[in-house]
């Protein structure tokens, strides 16, 4: 089984480090193969809500960037973890721009989910397993449940760890968890 | 004067943007004689590398007004990294004011306008950070609908309610005495069939798509598999 990291080059302190190699040590305990995209300010563009990647070149992005060889390696692999500075209490702007550059892995169309919202359809029928870990210092009780819930609220199939107790802690939650691919509830 | 920054966020490059249009009917409420209004689009700002000016008349303002659309259930990625590098800014210069008012104005394509919330929230935490005073959100559902049909009778109930709001906000800048913290909400008013709503969207797509020459059966591509 593959397994992806993306993180952010950005905020690569001590809190980083420690996360990273727990999760490295975890990941091949698990037998997991890990391939790592550290993700700069530089590295991406913005989304320019165009489109495209709908109407013009339907799963990918029109973007020529690294952006291509992150969606076809989030798509192939198992699990996807990201790891993610908690900034105002959502994703840092480089992460954020990986999320946001996804949108060609979901249909441009609507639907109607069980709790009466509506969302744009997958479009592949299984997608990995995605885990969302959120560190930072100092972090406020308000951002991180604001986090959560930005993670949660409106989605379904992705997990949310909040890296700010005991690393024991945090290998607890990710061994209850099955790593694997998931069907497509999105 | 009182300065009133009005900032527009939305990433969009060619196409008309619904967060502008929603900004300046914001603005256009605002007296001119009892604020300096200044618009921000951020967008350019990044592509013309004019963020440190723009940080610095950030730096000045009374009011803040931020327009954006809702991108996977919070803020676009190009509006974090304004916010989080003018936060850097704000730590390391000591001249920033303190007592600033700062309102979100936040769309989705979707209908539902609670979908913004977690945004809103967002913007109060960037507030926080600022030493700001967060006032309140216009969460908008159906945003690109308020314009693309704006003229349909079904959609007068919601330009009504859209107005009331801008005036709101309007009426807490020019009058110290009215406050309001709660968020405003508003929606589709489907006095229409929201399957009618959904399936006239779904068609668009196709449309969209066969203007670039493409059939409707190509827009379930699985490149990745």
């Amino acid at each position: 089984m593959k397994a992806l990291l993306i993180s952010d080059k950005e905020f690569q302190t001590k809190t980083y480090q420690n996360l990273k190699s727990l999760l490295e040590n975890f990941l091949n305990t698990q037998g997991l193969v890990i391939k790592i995209f550290e993700v700069g300010t530089d590295d991406l563009a913005f989304c320019m809500g165009c489109f495209g990647c709908w109407i013009k070149k339907p799963g990918e992005c029109v973007i020529n960037d690294k952006m291509a060889q992150i969606n076809r390696n989030v798509m192939t692999s198992d699990v996807v973890i990201y790891l993610n500075p908690i900034i105002f209490g959502q994703f840092s702007a480089n992460i954020k721009n990986v999320i946001d550059r996804y949108l060609p892995n979901m249909l441009p169309f609507f639907e109607i989910r069980p709790d009466g919202s509506t969302m744009h359809p997958p479009r592949y029928d299984t997608y990995p397993k995605s885990v969302i870990i959120g560190y930072g210092d100092m972090i406020s009780e308000d951002d991180k449940q604001l986090f959560i819930d930005i993670t949660k609220k409106h989605r379904r199939n992705i997990e949310v760890i909040i890296y700010d107790e005991t690393p024991e802690t945090m290998i607890e939650a990710l061994t209850k968890m099955e790593l694997g691919r998931v069907d497509n509830l999105l | 004067m009182k300065n009133i920054v009005l900032i527009s966020a939305s990433p969009k490059i060619k196409d008309e943007s619904v967060s502008k249009k929603l900004l300046e009917m914001a603005g256009n409420l605002i007296d001119a004689n009892a604020f300096n209004k200044t618009f921000i689009d951020v967008r350019q700002c990044i592509s013309h590398h004019q963020l440190l000016e723009a940080f610095e008349t950030l730096s000045k303002a009374d009011v803040i007004i931020i327009s954006f659309p809702l991108y996977f259930f919070c803020l676009p990625g190009i509006l974090t990294r304004f916010l989080q590098d003018y936060y850097c800014y704000y730590t390391e210069n000591k001249g920033v004011r303190n007592i600033v008012k700062v309102y979100a104005i936040i769309n989705c394509g979707f209908p539902e306008p609670e979908l913004n919330l977690e945004a809103v929230r967002v913007i109060k935490s960037f507030s926080q950070h600022i030493n700001a005073e967060f006032c309140f959100g216009l969460l908008i559902g159906a945003g690109p609908m308020m314009f693309a049909a704006e003229d349909a009778p079904f959609m007068k109930k919601s330009i009504q309610k859209l107005n009331n709001a801008f005036s709101t906000i309007a009426e807490t800048l020019h009058h110290e005495h009215v406050t309001r913290t709660d968020n405003i909400y508003i929606g589709l008013n489907f006095t229409f069939s929201r399957q009618l709503f959904m399936f006239f969207g779904n068609r668009s797509w196709v449309t969209m798509a066969r203007k670039s020459g493409l059939k409707k059966k190509d827009l379930y591509k699985q490149p990745y598999c």
